[in-house]
Formats: C-alpha cells, sequence, structure tokens
C-alpha cells in the first residue's frame, strides 16, 4: 500500500482503493481569515444554530489580513471571532501566524489524521505524516456539521532524491528542479512519496518546502518515507522519478510560472527590487537561520522584508540574534503570518519591480499589477538582496 | 444523458480566466453569470452565445489555481450542463460536484471540435458524437458523485442522508 491508501484505510477502517470514492472521517476543519467569513455565513444559512460536529476539532486561523488593514477585514475578523465564542471552535487570533504551522505548533496535526482547510497549501502536512487537503467553501460548511469529506482515492508517484546536495542547495532548490522537470501538472491529482538521501538532513522545516510545493505539481499531497513507515516491497507507484541532487546548482523559478526555472548563475546580475523571505514554505527558523548567516555582517542594497511564519518561529529568532543580524543589515522584520504571498498584505510592488521571493507562487499579478516575482531559495533570496540583483549565494566573498 | 453544444477551451484554464479575482465580492448569481469565462480570449463570443445545455471541453488542468467555488457558479450560472477535460485541478473538481456540475475526465477531448454537438452519459463515462459517428470513453462518475449531483450538491446531499 501507498502511505496515502494506508492512511485513508486507517481511518476509514478497511482496505480502500485508487480511484475509489470514500467517506473519510476528519480530525480537523479548518478555515482562515479569508474563506473563514464565507464559509461561516452560509453554515448559518444552511444549518442556523446548529453545533458543530466537534468543536475541538474546528479551528479558525487568521493569517492573511493581520492586523486588518480596512473595515472590511476586521468585519470578517469579528464574524470568525463571534462563530468561535457561540460554537466552541478553537481561535488562533491575529498574534499567532501561518495556520498550518501554529495548529502544528499547538499540536492539533498529528501523525495519520484527516485534515481539511481553506488553504491550497494545506497539504504542507504531509511533512508530518497527516493527510491534509484544501477544499473549497461547500466542503468546511459540510465537514464542520458533519465530520467528513468524500474523497477519491488517488494514485502514488514517487520522488528519489538521491545523493549529496552541494553547499547553498537546499530543499527549496530541489524541488523547483523538480518542478523544472516535472512541469506544473507533473502530479496532477496524484499523491507524492519523496525518499531517497536528502529527506533526513533537510529536516522537518526542508521537508515543508518540499511538502508544500505539491501543490504547484498539482499533486495532492506529498508524504516521506523516513516519517511514515513503509513496506515499500508492496507498495505499486504509478511512476518513479529518480534524481541526483549532487548535479543540482541553486534554482530559481522566473516569472510568471513556478516551473519556469533555470540555474541562478544563468542569470546573475538582474536587477532586483525587493526580497521576500517567509511564507508558509521557507518561513520556519532555519529558513531564516540560513539566510541571517548570509546577511550577518552585510548591508543590503535593495529592501528585504523577512516575515517567520509562526510567533515561536520569531521568538526563536529573536533568542538566537537573528533580528540583530536582519536589523543590522537594514531589513523590515514583519509580524508573523503570510504576509507577502498575496495582495492582502503591505509590501506589495510597484509596475515593473521585480521581487526575489522565498514563497510557492509567481503567477501574473500575484503581488501587484506589473510586479514580477521569481522564486528561490532563503540563501539565493539574502544573497540576492546584498547585491541588489540575483545573486548565486556562494558568489558572495 | 447530457445533450448540447461544444465550447473547446486549452489547456491550464485556471480559476481567474474563469472567474477574475476583481469580481470576487459579486454575490447575486445571475451578475456573477456574466463575467463568466470572462479571462479567456475567447470570452467575448462566449458570453454572448452560451445557451443553457452547452458543454464546456477543455485540455488539461482545467480550474487550477485558487478554490474559489464561484469559478463553478459562474459557469452553472450560464447554463452549462457539463464539463469535458483531459484532466481537472483537485480543488475544481470537487467544488464542481459538492454544488452539483457535472465533471468528466477525458482522454479524447482533442477529437472534439468547437460546435459539435454531443451526448453525455456522466454514469458511464460515455460522449457520443452522432454528426461524426463518433465515441470517446471518458471516465464515469462515481455512484456517490452522481447522487450528489442529482441532490443538486452536497449539503443537500449530506442534509438528507446524514
Amino acid at each position: 500500500m501507498t502511505i496515502i491508501e494506508r492512511i485513508l484505510s486507517n481511518k476509514v477502517g478497511r482496505e480502500v482503493h485508487i480511484g475509489e470514492r470514500i467517506w473519510v472521517p476528519l480530525d480537523l476543519v479548518t478555515m482562515r481569515d479569508f474563506g473563514g467569513p464565507n464559509a461561516i455565513l452560509e453554515y448559518k444559512e444552511n444549518f442556523g444554530d446548529a453545533p458543530l460536529f466537534d468543536p475541538a476539532k474546528v479551528a479558525i486561523t487568521f493569517d492573511l489580513h493581520i492586523p486588518p488593514r480596512n473595515e472590511k477585514v476586521a468585519r470578517n475578523q469579528q464574524i470568525c471571532r463571534e462563530f468561535a465564542k457561540a460554537t466552541g471552535a478553537r481561535l488562533f487570533d491575529i498574534n499567532q501566524g501561518i495556520g498550518q504551522h501554529i495548529l502544528w505548533e499547538h499540536g492539533m496535526v498529528q501523525e495519520g489524521d484527516a485534515i481539511i482547510g481553506t488553504d491550497s497549501h494545506m497539504n504542507l502536512l504531509g511533512a508530518f505524516g497527516a493527510f491534509a487537503s484544501g477544499v473549497g467553501t461547500t466542503d468546511i460548511v459540510a465537514g464542520m456539521r458533519y465530520g467528513k469529506f468524500w474523497y477519491r482515492v488517488p494514485k502514488t508517484i514517487k520522488i528519489k532524491l538521491r545523493g549529496k546536495s552541494k553547499k547553498f542547495v537546499g530543499a527549496k532548490d530541489v524541488i523547483l528542479w523538480v518542478l523544472k522537470n516535472l512541469g506544473t501538472d507533473g502530479a496532477i491529482n496524484r499523491a507524492v512519496e519523496f525518499s531517497g538521501d536528502i529527506i533526513e538532513p533537510i529536516g522537518v522545516t526542508g521537508r515543508i518546502t518540499l511538502a508544500s510545493m505539491v501543490t504547484e505539481l498539482s499533486g495532492e499531497i506529498g508524504f516521506f518515507q523516513s516519517t511514515v513507515h513503509s513496506l515499500q516491497s508492496t507498495v505499486e507507484y504509478e511512476k518513479v522519478y529518480e534524481f541526483d541532487v549532487s548535479d543540482i546548482s541553486p534554482q530559481i523559478a522566473c516569472p510568471h510560472s513556478p516551473d519556469n526555472v533555470k540555474d541562478v548563475k544563468d542569470i546573475a546580475g538582474t536587477p532586483i527590487d525587493q526580497v521576500f523571505i517567509g511564507s508558509c514554505t521557507n518561513g520556519r527558523y532555519e529558513d531564516l537561520e540560513q539566510a541571517a548567516k548570509i546577511l550577518k555582517g552585510r548591508k543590503i542594497k535593495t529592501r528585504l522584508i523577512i516575515v517567520p511564519a509562526s510567533t515561536k518561529v520569531a521568538q526563536e529568532a529573536l533568542k538566537h540574534g537573528l533580528y540583530e543580524i536582519f536589523f543590522d543589515a537594514g531589513a523590515v522584520v514583519v509580524n508573523p503570518g503570510c504576509s507577502l504571498c498575496t495582495t492582502g498584505h503591505p509590501g506589495i510592488l510597484a509596475p515593473g519591480e521585480r521581487m526575489v521571493s522565498t514563497s510557492n507562487r509567481n503567477f501574473i499579478g500575484k503581488l501587484g499589477k506589473g510586479g514580477e516575482i521569481w522564486l528561490a531559495s532563503p540563501q539565493t533570496a539574502a544573497a540576492s538582496a546584498i547585491r541588489g540583483e540575483i545573486t548565486e549565494p556562494g558568489t558572495l566573498c | 444523458m447530457l445533450k448540447g453544444r461544444v465550447w473547446k477551451f486549452g489547456n491550464n484554464i485556471d480559476t481567474d480566466q474563469i472567474y477574475p479575482g476583481k469580481y470576487l465580492p459579486l454575490t447575486d448569481k445571475k451578475e456573477m453569470a456574466r463575467h463568466s469565462m470572462e479571462g479567456v480570449p475567447e470570452a467575448e463570443k462566449f458570453i454572448e452565445n452560451v445557451k443553457s445545455g452547452d458543454i464546456i471541453v477543455a485540455g488539461k488542468n482545467f480550474g487550477c489555481g485558487s478554490s474559489r467555488e464561484h469559478a463553478v457558479i459562474t459557469i452553472k450560472g450560464v447554463g452549462v450542463g457539463c464539463i469535458i477535460a483531459e484532466s481537472f485541478a483537485s480543488i475544481f473538481y470537487r467544488n464542481a460536484i459538492n454544488l452539483g456540475l457535472p465533471v468528466i475526465e477525458c482522454p479524447d477531448v482533442k477529437l472534439i471540435k468547437e460546435g459539435d454537438y454531443i451526448i453525455v452519459d456522466p454514469a458511464k463515462g460515455e460522449i457520443i458524437n452522432p454528426d461524426k459517428n463518433e465515441s470517446y470513453k471518458g471516465l464515469p462518475l462515481s455512484g456517490l458523485e452522481l447522487e450528489i449531483i442529482k441532490a443538486e450538491g452536497l449539503l443537500n446531499y449530506l442534509k438528507k442522508h446524514g
């Protein structure tokens, strides 16, 4: 059995098969400050004051517009707070950070859990061996009331990542390389299992980076064989891809698609206007630490906005002196949250401006009309901020 | 059985092409339908001529991008009775079923042309093109999906069956 078949079989209480539609009992239904208010209004329209299936298993996280920037957003957050108070749903207010990250930090995500949420990167919880899926409003409304959702058991593809990566090459470079090779529909409607030599050394933070970008491959979810025990001999994969990561140099996804990937060295020198280090893909402590190692004792030549994924990450960064390094370098450090992944947050680009970002999407207009987004690792992002142009981290001296 | 004229679209038609983000604040379904497929180059022809029962046929990864349900609501709003695509983005596929719109995956979409009149059997995944004397095999919808569509959506289905 593949990992997803095993998790879903455990949830359903019998063996499930690829292609089968099943009802999955849910351990957690989550929504955000964007998407949540609509789901709440629809819940009330359909079910009035009827109780949630289990208030301890419904969570609302504020991570997009925090603190609220206008009355509309403030009202939406008020709707969420009132609903949480009335129903007993757990609320994580403006002071916590990115939903998936804080739910995990608060012990609300366990290996083998089944989770749905209003976030297309919900599936990064595969890094912890949980099954999680981004869904629309209707699924959330149904999940809150009935505690289940229907699902088509997907096929699984395997991505083997062999070898030892070069210096300044991390999980982000590896997943951009995979995107370059497989394309943005490379894992469409498929679960992904990652295996190979790099899975252990990249740690939880690196596994979050890989899992979060399964969305950009149009995949359902990514799992890791090191985190979920697997009887490999009995597994049948639809396809197996193998990459030697020792071949990879720092990678960057050029506008406007995450699979428009080039070697950083081939476009080094391209002038930039802003750098963003953070997001659900690259906002953990280890991501910030990698950036700090490059920024230490140096001054940046362009705007640099750094956003920890959660308050816990921020506290750790503060404790280890990272904030001092960031401020000394000339960076702006913003409160934890999704920040520059959407136009909902301050930091928008002017027309024609270029931003190197550690986030996961670089679609046209994603951060303001006419702005360009280039996706890279925290190390490449930090090095590029120092030179004010796209820079391979190994070339700084 | 669903019968209708075909509107043909390409690969990677994302939710922003189906329903541009600037219309997200709209809540009136009739008004939302006026902007159906507005982000594709052939938008004007589609919106002026689409008829109730027409069928959208598209390439790979239809409905990729955001999880907005508006994309399904706007397509249903103009009366489209079914979407056939080589593949669908997972969230769009779920949203379509959850809102009662049949979606069929079919590898042969290239053989179906704009303006063709086709007959679709979602339970069998069968698509018949009588004028060309052709038929194509798509992926049948499951019993559960058909029941959700019959109930006109997931919430109605669950209210009835729990």
